[in-house]
């Protein structure tokens, strides 16, 4: 290992807006990267890691200010340098050339008019100084080493005729494609189900391995990092936490936040009663994580007790033979050539007060599923029936007393709550259209109550929804759904968008509100361990088909059906905590 | 894409046909008597009748449509009796027999859309002479428009909140804001008479001019400078203020991003990578803008005495000579539906995911 940092921030300090109102999004941060080495940037969103990024690529938005510090860079073309002192021109040959860098949202990040091998020729053609001819092998060569299947024939598609994992595959090939020493990867799989991160990560491990390059990996993921980095960074609210080894950080964390951000993920190997809250680490004081831990453990007894009483209650929901076919129109006279099989004759049960869970990647027609249910898209054959009602087949007008006994709770709180409407009137307008309670002053009275529920204050009624984060936004949501005292909820990937720690309090509100108020869930989601910590029973889905189902501990410790152990194994652990 | 444009045409044809219906309708339902408004007041009854009956007017309304849609379509039927209403006549449709029986044959002809009840002459041939002259026009109008509504909206989005910007909107929102017809007679006077030394424009004038010098019939192209750059203002703002507003997204996108990661160049990152992408909605915009201008720029075309198809429109209307108000009519529609057309073809070349 050469000792000099190819990467060294010195004191960093970056904020926005002006004077009165300027808030500090990086904060004295300094760190150093080695060649060859994988340092992982950890913190929740907002805490300044991606702000850092971009600013060592030079590309922050006009409106930040670098206040103060340093990015000393081991460059080819300038030497050592100051890379916050080039201008734009100088900072154009360093960009793609000598850092390269990866973002989160392979969807977006491509342009979707341009070809995809172009995107990238562009970019050797101008750093590389190579022809038209040259460029175009040297594509087809780093498409063939990010693992794309026929090279040729990606070289000449556009962005969208790609799935989210090739496409992320052709950002690596771009990004690596001038060989650069240092590569920042900003989230780059956490769009992507676990079995394709699995393979981008091991893609990223193998190019630095062969390459030698430094890699700068940011996530919000603890288990990502614990696979791929050498050195760990924890960042809060623009302030470094804690860095270390990835062996000591996850062995022997000395601050609190570090070890909530550890334990605040849903276990795999034992229930919780409650998962603790990255805010409960702070108070914890001198307690370890075990001991802290221990009385929230669920014994096996009490689990086995918890599951008799829920799997002998009556059927609630019952699902037959669900069908849900999207025809694939072609032709002058959009003739149906055949049909799009999202949903494919699923059927199951779901107890009263029971959680099921529904996991599978994306695509594997889950959201249809549960929208299927509430027939918001309307199945194409099969039976749900609820309370002994076959509500598949019943016209919108009797379908409507049953939408209010059932409610969703969808994945995006930012898109899923009108942004001109208060939140109050959000929460209210349910109840009004199902004609719930005498007046509107009644109403108020519970639209308070249920915001109290929920973790929300009784002042908050009358704000708009930007003024809220998203793990309040949920809330709202939540809120929203509980007005029509619903006896059943399907949950559509409703942590997925937030943080871990915010992710751990709206786990822990739904299984209070379920306590409380005795509901029916169906927890859809892509995490397996969130979908394991909530169901009592599991379903796994892949192509609109069930592939295996049971009691949700029992589907994780011995999966049946090779799908099932793909998803298992992808999912990125923490190994080295387990040894504590 | 084939099977996309076939579907697009077939359904173009609907529009169409639906078009022909609902002019055929009103126009002949309006009250008011053509035969007489031909003869003037003081004519006859006989007289009357007799043109009534040769235009047809006295048949069922439902006989009346049916002939209407097989004078428009391009094969018809025609009957050999010289008393039918569909007698074939070389001169008025001037097509070619597909095939004949022995009473009747079925011609494959242009659409033919009758004659002016004042001129006696084809509304075919009057609408064609008028219609280069507004082609002419919108071509120039929004040539003009596009040239410099898309460089100043370019512009204005690269010194965004820059005083140039504000400059720029302000200008673009007073120009939508100021009616045609204002600005039509302001600059007419201003360049066409006050300051006509200098300019050497005149205040109106028609495409082809007619001297006194026994030239015979000649192109002023002099005379398409004022009302194209009237006519021009109105979209110029409008695209300029969509080009600004849509580049300006475009260059907050992720994929923009990406493309400064490579160390492209800000000309290359603004050209390649989001000119193509931002103009989408300024090729919608264009469009319709072209199509309504296709139909006849009324104001200005009176203004300036611009020989074109809404100048053709408005005199026929004042004469009630509804023939060429219904031909008119259709030929605007006819022009709306293969802009539309176009430009659906247009997003496919823009954007590949379109193309479907």
């Amino acid at each position: 290992m050469s000792n000099k940092a190819i990467l060294n921030i010195e004191n960093l300090s970056i904020s926005f807006g002006k004077k009165e109102e300027k808030q500090r999004v990086v904060d004295k941060l300094s760190f150093s990267i080695f060649p060859a080495k994988t340092l992982g940037i950890v913190g929740e969103s907002g805490s300044g890691k991606s702000i850092t990024s971009l600013c060592t690529m030079g590309l922050l938005h006009p409106s930040a200010i670098v206040e103060s510090g340093s990015i000393i860079f081991q460059s080819n073309q300038f030497h050592e340098t100051d890379l916050l002192s080039l201008n734009d021109r100088q900072m154009q040959k360093v960009r793609g050339k000598e850092i390269a860098m990866i973002f989160q949202e392979p969807m977006t990040s491509l342009n979707p008019v341009l070809k995809c091998g172009e995107q990238i020729a562009e970019a050797i053609r101008i750093h590389q100084k190579k022809n038209g001819k040259e460029a175009y092998k040297e594509v087809i060569r780093w498409f063939e080493e990010v693992k794309l299947p026929r090279p040729e024939e990606i070289y000449n598609s556009y962005p969208h005729q790609l799935s989210g994992g090739q496409k992320q595959r052709v950002m690596i090939a771009m990004a690596m494609c001038c060989e650069p020493q240092l590569l920042i990867a900003d989230e780059p799989t956490t769009a992507l189900d676990v079995t394709v991160q699995k393979q981008i990560l091991k893609l990223i491990k193998q190019l630095q391995e062969k390459h030698g390059m430094a890699v700068i990996f940011i996530t919000h993921d603890l288990g990502v990092v614990a696979e791929i980095a050498d050195e760990v960074l924890v960042m809060q609210a623009g302030k470094k936490v804690e860095s270390g080894s990835t062996q000591k950080i996850f062995t022997a964390a000395e601050h609190s936040y570090t070890k909530g951000l550890i334990a605040c993920r849903p276990p795999m190997d034992y229930r919780l009663k409650r998962l603790p809250t990255v805010s409960d680490f702070l108070q914890m004081g001198d307690q370890t994580v075990e001991e802290y831990l221990k009385p929230l453990k669920i014994s096996s007894k009490e689990r086995e007790q918890q599951l008799e009483k829920v799997l002998n209650e009556k059927t609630l929901l019952k699902v037959d033979n669900l069908k849900t076919h999207f025809p694939i129109k072609k032709g002058v006279f959009r003739k149906t050539v055949g049909y799009v099989k999202a949903v494919d004759g699923v059927s199951f049960e779901v107890q009263k007060g029971e959680a099921l869970g529904l996991v599978g990647e994306s695509g594997c027609g889950k959201t249809t599923l549960g929208r299927s249910i509430l027939n918001l898209i309307p199945p194409s054959s099969g039976e749900v029936i609820f309370e002994g009602t076959n509500i598949a087949s019943l016209n919108s007008e009797r379908l409507r007393k049953y939408r209010k006994e059932i409610q969703l709770i969808f994945q995006d709180p930012y898109s899923s709550l009108n942004p001109k409407m208060r939140i109050g009137a959000a929460i209210l307008e349910p109840m009004q259209v199902h004609k719930v309670e005498k007046n509107d002053k009644i109403r108020k009275e519970k639209v308070i109550e249920l915001m109290e529920t929920v973790g929300l204050k009784a002042d908050q009624f009358n704000r708009y929804p930007h003024e809220f984060s998203g793990g309040q936004r949920q809330r709202i949501c939540i809120a929203r759904a509980l007005a029509l005292s619903p006896k059943f909820i399907i949950c559509d990937e409703s942590v997925s968008a937030l943080d871990v720690s915010v992710q751990a309090q709206v786990l822990n509100l739904l299984n209070d509100l379920k306590t409380q108020f005795g509901f029916t869930y169906i927890f859809i989601s892509h995490d397996l361990s969130v979908v394991k910590y909530m169901s009592d029973r599991m379903i796994v889905m892949q192509n609109g088909k069930i592939v295996e189902s049971g009691i949700a501990e029992e589907v994780y410790e011995n999966p049946k059906q090779l799908y099932t152990q793909q998803l298992i194994e992808s999912i990125p652990t923490i190994k080295l905590a387990e040894k504590v | 894409m084939p099977a996309f444009i076939i579907r697009r045409l077939f359904y173009g044809l609907l529009v169409l046909w639906g078009v022909i219906t609902v002019v055929f309708f009103i126009f002949t339902i309006l009250p008011g008597d053509p035969a007489r408004m031909m003869l003037g007041q003081r004519a006859d009854q006989e007289a009357i009748e007799e043109i009534k009956k040769e235009l047809g007017l006295n048949r069922s309304i439902w006989v009346q449509y049916a002939l209407y849609l097989n004078d428009l379509s391009p094969i018809s039927y025609h009957s050999k009796a010289e008393s039918s209403a569909t007698y074939y006549v070389e001169s008025k449709y001037s097509g070619k027999t597909l095939f004949e029986t022995q009473s009747s044959l079925w011609v494959v002809k242009p659409p033919y859309l009758r004659r002016s009840y004042q001129s006696q002459k084809k509304v075919a041939s009057i609408l064609l002479e008028s219609l280069p002259e507004t082609a002419v026009l919108a071509v120039a109008a929004v040539a003009f428009a596009t040239l410099v509504g898309v460089l100043l909206g370019l512009l204005s989005a690269l010194f965004q909140d820059s005083f140039l910007d504000r400059s720029l909107l302000l200008i673009a929102t007073s120009g939508m804001a100021l009616p045609s017809f204002f600005v039509g007679v302001l600059a007419a006077w201003l360049f066409g008479h006050l300051w006509a030394d200098y300019t050497g424009l005149n205040m109106s004038g028609s495409l082809y001019e007619v001297d006194d010098l026994g030239r015979g019939e000649y192109i002023n192209w002099s005379n398409l400078v004022l009302p194209a750059i009237t006519l021009g203002v109105r979209p110029l703002s409008v695209i300029l203020q969509l080009s600004r507003n849509s580049l300006l997204e475009v260059l907050s996108m992720d994929y923009v991003r990406t493309a400064r990661a490579k160390g492209l160049s800000s000309r290359v990152v603004l050209f390649k990578h989001s000119l193509k992408n931002a103009m989408n909605p300024v090729v919608t915009a264009i469009s319709g803008m072209f199509a309504s201008l296709m139909a006849g720029a009324v104001f200005i075309e009176i203004i300036f005495s611009w020989k074109g198809i809404g100048w053709e429109i408005v005199n026929a209307l004042e004469k009630y000579d509804l023939p060429i108000v219904m031909g008119a009519v259709l030929i605007i529609a006819v022009i709306f539906v293969s802009i539309n057309i176009l430009v659906d073809i247009i997003y496919g070349v823009l954007d590949p995911r379109v193309r479907v």
